[in-house]
């Protein structure tokens, strides 16, 4: 890993066109300015991984929670 | 509550967090009236994901879709796209939340779709399905 010290202000530029910038340092919180193309994603990497761990916890569901949930919305949409 | 067309094979433009090796799925009804929706894996047999049109339970719910993401999916027109989002299936409907941090977008005309992270901090990715 590149590993820089920058001060507020100061910025580092990754390949042709993506440039990271420290907008403000205070306490244990630095703010960061990303300047990329559209096309390349920038994400916070909790969300991330949050995303990755519900994906996980979604996928194939048991047969019975399926049939209660289908039976669920049957009632719902009755109801309505 | 009609409208969730079945489509035989969708292709993710970008990997679902998660499952990283996924590339090729089916959207598969799993009531008749597709109320409820699998996105059910042709790469991994057995993996699926429930999904549901968010309208019926989130009818305020209305992201707003980047233009990147059209021109990722190759759409013509917004008219074609289609917002799902995964739900995490509990005992219940009660206990059953939805993805609403990250919509599967699809378009229905190049059955090319994305689960978008949308970074917006008022969104949970576990929101209960009904309040």
């Amino acid at each position: 890993m590149l590993v820089v010290s920058r001060r507020a202000g100061e910025s580092v530029v990754i390949g042709d066109n993506i440039t990271v910038s420290v907008l403000e340092v205070r306490g244990d919180v630095v703010r960061i300015g990303i300047d990329a193309p559209r096309s390349v994603a920038v994400h916070r990497e909790e969300l991330l991984a949050q995303l990755a761990q519900s994906n996980q916890e979604a996928a194939s569901p048991p047969e019975g929670a399926v049939d209660s949930l289908l039976k669920g919305i049957r009632d719902r949409s009755k109801d309505a | 509550m009609t409208g969730t067309p079945e489509i035989p094979v969708i292709e993710l433009v970008q990997p679902m967090p998660g499952f990283p090796e996924l590339a090729r799925f089916a959207l598969v009804r799993v009531d008749d009236t597709g109320a409820l929706c699998s996105l059910t894996s042709l790469d991994q047999p057995g993996l699926r994901f429930l999904v549901v049109p968010p309208a019926t339970f989130f009818p305020d719910y209305a992201p707003e879709v980047e233009d990147t993401i059209l021109t990722d999916l190759g759409s013509s027109s917004v008219d074609d796209l289609v917002m799902l989002c995964v739900l995490t299936a509990g005992e219940s409907l009660a206990s059953t939340t939805a993805n609403l941090a990250a919509p599967v977008v699809l378009d229905i005309a190049t059955h090319r779709a994305v689960q978008v992270v949308l970074d917006d901090p008022q969104l949970s990715v576990t929101t209960p399905l009904i309040a």
